[in-house]
């Protein structure tokens, strides 16, 4: 008997097909994950498996929910089950919990207004969901309190305090590191258990192996490849599941061995660096040279964002220093933000951003198309507006006019972590090559591991802040998963 | 705790201001003061030359300024507000009277107001862009666009002079208290409406507001559990700065419908250059709003953990 089972569910906005029939079955301790990229209709098909597509969306096509048959057409039908039969984790925990209610009164209203619980017996519950997770000092704690990770916990047992057997979760690592995606894949694994049901919708492939279970590859509305998820990845069936478990950093073949690095275009020594009171680091010396990449990872919070904004000169180390090569003019020292959006102005074209900066530096308005070019990008683009253009598009779009300026150095943090995996692959060689051939010295900052271990000639791992209260709870979920 | 430091800052920097401006303002208004106490004293009909002399004398209104207000702020210092130079009264008593029934008619002005304006507010916010939603933003701005005083004439000519339900005016029984409440409330109502309007389709399309739901509870759970609360903040917090608004309305609204507060106390003081008087009451509405402000303050950090942090 499945948990959860849809047949043929589409999802039309007028009469264009976003999603085409996709057929799906959840079974009690097997999970499923639901593969993409942006845009392929991964968040369409839960959305319409919980009735909460956006107003003029429709959707067609049956939802079978224990004994319930249910038309996902009618999204009304579905109210009644959430809470009680799906619970859906949301993707930032942080801001799905009352900000203004402590966590254990989130987890115990579940118990008693969705279960029925009586009050008294609601907090009992409550308080013990909480010590299960290792979360049992954080029953009164506000949100604001919290550190994600504890957040997640407490948004996963609040999620679920109504009784569903079936968990919903959208994008549940986004933005996570690699430990802390691993922590939210295990606790996902944990809480199904035998009996419950786990749909996983995400980009991340890293995730979905390690949920393991069963997988479904969507691109563009449509089923690409099926299967248990490690015989997919073992021996994948279409040429883009190739691609994508290629464009996976931890497939990328290797940098070859780096050239004998030249002077330092920028370097650091004793470098120390408080945020508040709150040292982020010491003593960091690095030389980065002409076209050398220099690679800086850690976990969120360690530092790696403003270790580059000290190199550029924008906040002021607590100690140490920064030298630059002499005779650089300070626009040789460049950076590549995480967001392109935010990094353009929203109601002017591209093309005029661009042609600001080509103005501003007196060079060749023929160097934008040469670099258009050089980056794979279609000249039309640049009439249109950020809000217009892929997020892939757009951060070689920020590449381009960063190239602009001649840099001789590029700090570029987090520049690949909103795209997806294959769009990411493509940015990062970009990147790379650019930085190569014209002989920039590049600081790639990125919390993925495996994406800095293949890209860059020399690697500085930044370790994690000391704090007490997370590494203590860490310890508890180890044990409550053995 | 350093709230409360920088309250009582606050408090006395507004003692210091209001006590010199109004000593500054009442000194350089044209005419002459002793003819205008004398004639409050002893009527328009009673004044001449020798008993504004007389006044003059007794209040050393010839003095040198910077002397005269040097005894004033001391004398603040003392708390010692001096006599009416009207009615010669020790000020403390008069406004002390008079400070009871504007205050009651306030108190029962916001309790209205909140009974009207945030319910309306949260109904309309919870379906943004819905019939209530934009009817309740044309009468509020409607309301807020018109004069207190017309707001109370219209509603004394439909309710009492037309309708002949309630008094035009008047101070004792209960009824007096509804038309002058009234139009405070309608004028308080009009923006805290549309503070908790817009506060309410904020929080309703913030992520735990869906949570909420998806986790199982009902719409009307939802809002009692999550949204009231949340609501409560801005809306209290604007409160505090609709105090100004109030006051402004108390000082017309008495005057219109003959309500003996402190706000038409304040009126009769300022015609009749009761300088004690119109510093009195000036003050009392002053610290007032400070006072207001740091009640507002405890009430916000009790209720949202995030601003003690």
């Amino acid at each position: 008997m499945s948990l959860l089972q849809a047949d043929d569910i589409t999802v039309r906005d007028g009469t264009t097909t976003l999603l085409a029939p996709v057929s799906l079955r959840l079974d009690p301790g097997e999970p499923l994950v639901v593969l993409g990229e942006t845009g392929s209709g991964k968040s369409l098909l839960a959305q319409a498996l919980m009735g909460t597509l956006p107003l003029g969306l429709e959707a067609k096509g049956q939802v079978t929910i224990g004994a319930q048959v249910l038309n996902s057409g009618a999204p009304d039908q579905f109210r009644g089950l959430w809470g009680r039969e799906i619970s859906v984790l949301p993707q930032e925990p942080w801001l799905s919990l009352d900000p203004l209610m402590r966590a254990q009164a989130q987890i115990a209203e579940g118990h008693c207004l969705v279960r029925g619980l009586p009050p008294r017996e609601a907090r009992i519950r409550a308080a013990s969901d909480l010590s299960e997770l290792g979360l049992a000092d954080a029953a009164a704690r506000y949100p604001h309190e919290l550190s994600g990770g504890m957040a997640q916990r407490v948004a996963i047992a609040a999620a679920r305090a109504g009784g569903a057997r079936i968990v919903i979760a959208d994008e549940p690592t986004k933005g996570l590191d690699a430990a802390r995606r691993d922590e939210v894949a295990n606790l996902l694994l944990n809480e199904m258990g035998q009996s419950g049901g786990l749909l996983i919708i995400t980009h991340d492939l890293a995730l979905a192996e390690r949920i393991g279970g069963q997988l479904i590859v969507l691109r563009a509305g449509e089923v690409v490849e099926r299967g248990a998820t490690r015989a997919v990845f073992a021996a994948p069936g279409q040429s883009y599941t190739r691609d994508l478990l290629a464009a996976n950093p931890e497939n990328w073949t290797g940098k070859a061995a780096a050239a004998p690095a030249g002077t330092a275009v920028i370097s650091s020594r004793n470098l120390s660096l408080a945020r508040g009171r709150r040292t982020l680091f010491r003593d960091v010396s690095l030389d980065i040279a002409a076209g050398q990449v220099f690679g800086v990872t850690g976990p969120s919070g360690c530092g790696k964002s403003s270790l580059g904004d000290t190199l550029l000169g924008v906040i002021p180390p607590l100690q140490g220093q920064v030298q630059r090569q002499p005779g650089l003019h300070p626009f040789a020292f460049q950076k590549l933000y995480q967001d392109p959006v935010a990094a353009f102005p929203p109601r002017r074209t591209i093309g005029e951003t661009l042609m600001d900066v080509v103005k501003m530096t007196r060079s060749d308005p023929r160097d934008v198309d040469r670099l258009l070019d050089g980056l794979g990008l279609q000249p039309d683009l640049l009439a249109r507006r950020p809000g217009a253009v892929s997020g892939g598009e757009l951060q070689r779009l920020s590449l381009l006019r960063v190239l602009l300026r001649r840099p001789a150095f590029i700090f570029a943090d987090e520049p690949t972590s909103r795209l997806d995996p294959i769009t990411q692959a493509r940015v990062i060689k970009l990147l790379t090559n650019a930085t190569e051939s014209d002989g920039i010295a590049l600081m790639l900052v990125s919390h993925d591991q495996a994406l800095i271990r293949n890209t860059a000639d020399a690697v500085l791992p930044l370790t994690p802040p000391c704090d007490p209260a997370r590494a203590a709870a860490k310890k508890r979920v180890a044990i409550a998963l053995q | 705790m350093s709230a409360i430091v920088s309250r009582l800052v606050q408090a006395l920097m507004v003692a210091i201001l209001i006590g010199t401006a109004t000593f500054v303002m009442m000194r350089s208004l044209p005419g002459d003061a002793a003819w205008r106490i004398a004639a409050g004293r002893y009527g328009y009909d009673n004044v001449d030359a020798a008993a504004a002399d007389a006044v003059r004398a007794e209040l050393g209104l010839d003095g040198p300024a910077h002397m005269a207000l040097l005894q004033w702020l001391g004398d603040l210092v003392r708390l010692d507000f001096g006599n009416s130079l009207v009615t010669g009264q020790p000020v403390v008593d008069e406004i002390a009277h008079q400070l009871g029934a504007s205050a009651s008619l306030a108190l029962v002005a916001v309790l209205l107001s909140l009974v009207i304006g945030p319910p309306l507010g949260i109904l309309a916010g919870l379906r943004p862009g819905g019939r209530l939603d934009r009817a309740l933003l044309v009468t509020s701005t409607g309301i807020k666009a018109v004069p207190q005083f017309l707001v109370a004439l219209v509603l004394i000519v439909i309710l009492a002079v037309q309708l002949r339900w309630l008094p035009a005016a008047g101070h004792g029984a209960a009824r007096h208290f509804i038309l002058p409440s009234l139009t405070l409330a309608l004028g308080l109502a009009a923006v805290n409406a549309r503070i908790a309007r817009d506060a309410m389709a904020r929080i309703a399309d913030m992520p735990f507001w869906r949570f909420a739901q998806w986790k199982g509870l009902s719409e009307r759970q939802t809002l009692l559990r999550h949204g009231l609360r949340n609501v409560s903040v801005p809306l209290i917090t604007y409160l505090g700065l609709q105090f100004v608004t109030l006051v402004e309305g108390v000082i017309i609204v008495e005057s219109v419908f003959g309500w003996p507060g402190i706000g038409h106390a304040l009126v009769h003081a300022i015609f009749s250059r009761d300088v004690p008087m119109v510093q009195g009451t000036a003050l009392v509405l002053g610290l007032g709003f400070v006072l207001v402000n740091a009640a507002i303050d405890l009430a916000i950090r009790h209720l949202d953990p995030r601003t003690a942090a």
